[in-house]
């Protein structure tokens, strides 16, 4: 542990340039240290709290201890700062914002590359606006690739406990932002075919989490992580039984049967050679060639099987974990993550202590800045015990600061005066 | 840029309005004061055009020239059986185009519902400009929510051959509930009834209205019923009357079911609050001898219910499987907006009450609710109302052909638009080389009651006994419910798609050449001094706001 420092230093930085904050987060914040010039050099393990200020305004709280004095005749002397992990909000918060801006500068050199033939004069803002349009759409474009990786309580921005009211609100805030009509006083084709695309998967998730029977079935289709599945009830009030391996596709029941066989004289002597001529006939006629095929054809990308068998066994004697949640609050994962693998060695039957784990995993991760990895370690946490908050709240946050701060996005690209959150 | 009007393009009346300068619509006036303008479009031999309350005057005199209700003509066809009926009865000759849609002649020129709709659209359009003192070129167009994929493209063709870009179709439900809406910023969820029984269509919308957003949950109706029908339910009795009495078939004389038609319309006005009225028709027609009809008739309010029990009893099978598809039940609904003028009448307010278990509510004036609800649209659309959202639905299943004549649903109704869905589809013969597509609009499981919308062919597939080859069949609906297509084979990944473009009936050429011709028209009129200044603008416009179209 740190040293105890009774002073921690604040300081206020300002990235004047999304090209800074690049550099800055490539170079040091990725890899959790982070480099200061100073002409004093504070004592090594003193407490530094950064208040990182974005081109976007927004604020990124860092913190960090001095791990070592530097005098480098590049950089000039200074100290190196051993970052705390950041949360995972402010992560989201920068890549999203980089990769947005990375889009749209990528895009920038040739304007109209990937621009449809627009009609500008129809536009109020005349020809600028094709080049808004093209920034736009390389961030819509980059919404539309998160949103598609993600589960549907992530594409919501809702945790996995919640309620009908809050999953609507959440789909109507993001209707009001993405809705087709929102784009509809663009010219660009393309444009509108991407927030389309986005809203359709906003749409689809917001269909499937409606209500408690939908989410328990996306909740139990969610791919558990772990192996070796302990029998056990989750800890707390838990959520209603599982439904189990009811199919999640909504493909409506079939009403004709699949015809059996063709007739015989529908298939000709020689199948290997058909001619033209018949190809036209098949054609003319165009009747019998298409029937659905069995819901089963879906199988292979539907985990039905995925979801995890579960025994009723009663509940095992209840593990008091409170003291590591301490732990966590105060940020300290390693002995966190210590402490939850010892009482689960002791109590291999409780799920919260396995959930526990991952989610020190997951916010180690996030330390690490492994987002993804992140993500996987949250949802594993949630699947695990469905009832665990912090991971639920830490998956919500991610998407909804991502979501946030790319509204700030839009909402410049779109001219609108709302400020960014 | 111009601002985008909203209009009501009603069966027998149209109405227009725009945001105010704090953001509220308003329906406009016409100079000679009224806000809603009747849809009838009259011919004087000359080839003169007449719209709206004059039109409707001319009625009378100039039956066989004055044509109204083209509504219920437009993307039809003539052999559909609602069309039939209003044949039977109009004063007017409907006919066949060369394919097959329900066409009007006048004065022995066939003229389309299209044509008709854009001399109302124009009409309107010169209302706006007069009232905003601004060139109007965009709007937004209302149109019963079963209204199928042809009936809003012609309506589209309308709004084009008027000079008007129509930058959205709106269901007229969907309209009501904005406008009614707009007014009232509440916290919660709030389920609502539009129950739209207007000239000539009926919709039922099931909605949801929380925080600005407009969700429809189910929508259905009867494109084909309407206060018309009421009227012509009173016509017809009128008609055996006269017959049996005088021994005369009015029918054949357009003239006096001209007169009839209007004399029934106002008892039935007048019947809404009173319980008797009287018809009054001197010199209806003349009998067999020669001598004329006094036609002298009290008519009471009763009478007229009990003769059109069977129209009211149309209205309740929607509204329960509206309830139905919107998983609500009748108790769950908080508010029921009855829109269009034939929701005054007792006993449609008395079926509503029965079927939702309240009293509707009567704030809104049902004449100009729609056309108010368009221009709220307008708003959302170009971006000047940024806090509310509208989520339609597809009014029908859409669907593909299998087997002989099977209908396979693939996006059902009511699904949020926009809409993508799949569904996995397999061969049925050995080798088969290639699948054709054909895809289907409608409810019915039997193909030949539901409308083609066009087809797509995969080929090239590989060889395969059948049911091996499987093919990935994917539609998508946008918000301007423009329906596209892709299927591709799973195993090499061939693939073919095709976006389809619904027809209304006119080709693009087709409307251009009618766009040209009214151009011409105008030129030659222009030359008047008497009318100069005036058409020669209007003209000019219409070139102005017709050019972009002719590139596409």
């Amino acid at each position: 542990m740190a040293a105890k420092v009774e002073s921690p230093l604040s300081i206020k930085l300002r990235c004047a340039s999304w090209q800074q904050l690049a550099t800055i987060y490539k170079r040091d914040l990725s890899r959790g240290t982070m480099f200061l010039k100073a002409t004093s050099q504070p004592a090594i393990g003193t407490i530094v709290k950064i208040d990182l200020e974005l081109p976007s305004a927004s604020i990124v709280e860092l913190q960090g201890t001095i791990a070592k004095h530097v005098a480098d005749p590049q950089r000039g002397t200074g100290v190196e700062l051993a970052l705390e992990p950041l949360p995972t909000s402010s992560v989201w918060m920068i890549e999203s914002a980089l990769a947005a801006e990375n889009q749209v500068r990528a895009q920038s050199p040739s304007p109209t590359a990937e621009a449809p033939p627009s009609r500008p004069a129809t536009l109020s803002d005349g020809e600028e606006i094709t080049a808004a349009e093209v920034e736009l759409i390389r961030a819509l474009e980059a919404e539309a690739e998160s949103l598609r990786k993600l589960n549907p309580f992530l594409v919501l921005g809702v945790g996995y406990e919640t309620s009908d009211a809050q999953v609507r609100q959440a789909f109507g805030e993001l209707t009001k932002r993405y809705h087709p009509d929102r784009f509809a006083r663009y010219k660009s084709q393309r444009l509108r075919q991407i927030a389309a695309e986005i809203f359709i998967l906003i749409r689809d998730a917001y269909r499937r989490l409606a209500d408690e029977k939908g989410r328990q079935q996306v909740i139990s289709t969610l791919k558990p992580r772990v192996p070796g599945r302990a029998q056990t009830e989750p800890r707390g009030s838990g959520p209603a039984p599982r439904t189990g391996a009811v199919p999640r596709v909504a493909v409506p029941p079939r009403q004709t049967p699949p015809e059996p066989t063709p007739s015989s004289q529908e298939v000709p002597t020689n199948p290997s050679s058909k001619t033209a001529e018949l190809a036209m006939t098949e054609l003319a006629k165009g009747d019998s060639l298409v029937i659905p095929v069995e819901r089963a054809a879906h199988a292979p990308t539907e985990k039905l099987t995925a979801a995890p068998k579960r025994t009723m066994s009663p509940v095992a004697e209840p593990v008091d974990a409170s003291a590591i949640e301490a732990l966590l609050d105060e940020g300290k994962l390693d002995e966190a993550l210590a402490q939850y693998r010892q009482l689960a060695k002791r109590h291999p039957q409780d799920r919260g202590l396995r959930a526990g784990i991952e989610l020190c995993e997951g916010l180690k991760a996030i330390g690490t800045r492994d987002r993804l990895e992140a993500a996987q370690r949250f949802e594993a946490a949630l699947e695990l015990d469905p009832s665990n908050e912090r991971a639920a709240r830490e998956l919500a946050e991610m998407r909804r600061q991502a979501t946030n701060e790319r509204k700030g996005l839009l909402s410049r690209l779109m001219g609108k005066k709302e400020p960014p959150p | 840029m111009s601002r985008i009007i909203g209009i009501d393009l009603g069966t027998t009346n149209s109405c227009v309005a725009v945001l105010d300068e704090r953001g509220q619509p308003k329906t406009l006036v016409a100079a000679d004061g009224e806000r809603t303008t009747p849809s009838w479009v009259s011919w004087s031999p000359e080839g003169t055009v007449t719209v709206g309350t004059r039109a409707r005057r001319q009625a009378v005199t100039n039956a066989s020239a004055t044509i109204f209700g083209a509504k219920r003509l437009i993307g039809r066809k003539v052999n559909a059986e609602d069309v039939g009926w209003f044949a039977k009865l109009a004063p007017f000759r409907i006919v066949a185009a060369p394919n097959g849609d329900a066409w009007v002649r006048v004065h022995g020129q066939p003229i389309s519902p299209q044509e008709i709709a854009a001399h109302v659209l124009r009409r309107l359009r010169a209302v706006a400009e007069e009232a905003v003192g601004e060139p109007v070129t965009r709007c937004v167009i209302t149109v019963p929510a079963y209204f199928d994929d042809a009936q809003r493209q012609a309506t589209r063709d309308a709004g084009q051959i008027a000079g008007l870009d129509v930058v959205r179709i709106l269901n007229e439900p969907t309209a009501a509930a904005l406008a009614y809406g707009a007014h009232r910023v509440r916290e919660g969820r709030r389920l609502i009834a539009v129950f739209d029984l207007g000239g000539g269509t009926f919709d039922i919308s099931i909605m949801s209205v929380e925080n600005g957003i407009f969700e429809v949950l189910a929508t259905g109706g009867d494109s084909a019923l309407g206060g018309e029908d009421w009227d012509r339910q009173m016509l017809e009795r009128i008609v055996d009357e006269v017959f049996d009495r005088y021994r005369v078939d009015l029918t054949d004389v357009p003239m006096a079911l001209s007169r009839l038609r209007e004399a029934a319309e106002n008892a039935k006005k007048e019947l809404s609050s009173a319980s008797e009225t009287t018809l009054h028709l001197p010199f209806l027609a003349n009998d067999q001898h020669g001598q004329p009809i006094n036609f002298e008739r009290t008519i009471t309010r009763d009478e007229v219910e009990q003769l059109t029990q069977s129209l009211l009893d149309r209205v309740e099978a929607p509204c329960r499987r509206a309830l139905h598809e919107a998983g609500v039940e009748p108790g769950d609904i908080e508010e029921v907006l009855l829109v269009g003028g034939m929701t005054r009448w007792p006993a449609v307010q008395r079926i509503v009450e029965r079927i939702f278990e309240r009293k509707p509510s009567k704030g809104a004036n049902p004449d100009e609710v729609v056309a108010m609800g368009g221009a709220a649209y307008a708003g959302i659309l170009s971006g000047e109302h940024d806090d509310a959202a509208l989520l339609d639905v597809t009014p029908h299943d859409i669907g593909i052909k299998v087997g002989d004549s099977g209908f396979s649903v693939v996006i059902p109704r009511n699904s949020m638009l926009p809409v993508r869905a799949r569904k996995l589809f397999a061969t049925t013969s050995e080798n088969q080389k290639f699948v054709s597509i054909e895809l289907y609009q409608g409810e019915s499981t039997d193909l030949r009651g539901n409308r083609k919308l066009g087809q797509v062919v995969l080929d090239d597939l590989p060889p395969g006994p059948p049911g091996s080859v499987r093919v990935e069949l994917v539609l998508t609906v946008d918000v301007e419910s423009i329906l596209s297509v892709t299927a591709r084979e799973l195993r090499g990944g061939r693939e073919a798609s095709v976006t389809i473009r619904p027809s209304g009936g006119l080709s693009q050429r087709e409307i251009v050449e009618i766009i040209n011709r009214r151009r011409q028209e105008n030129s030659i009129v222009a030359k008047l001094p008497s009318e100069g200044g005036h058409i020669a603008r209007v003209a000019t416009r219409e070139q102005a706001a017709v050019t972009p179209d002719d590139e596409k």
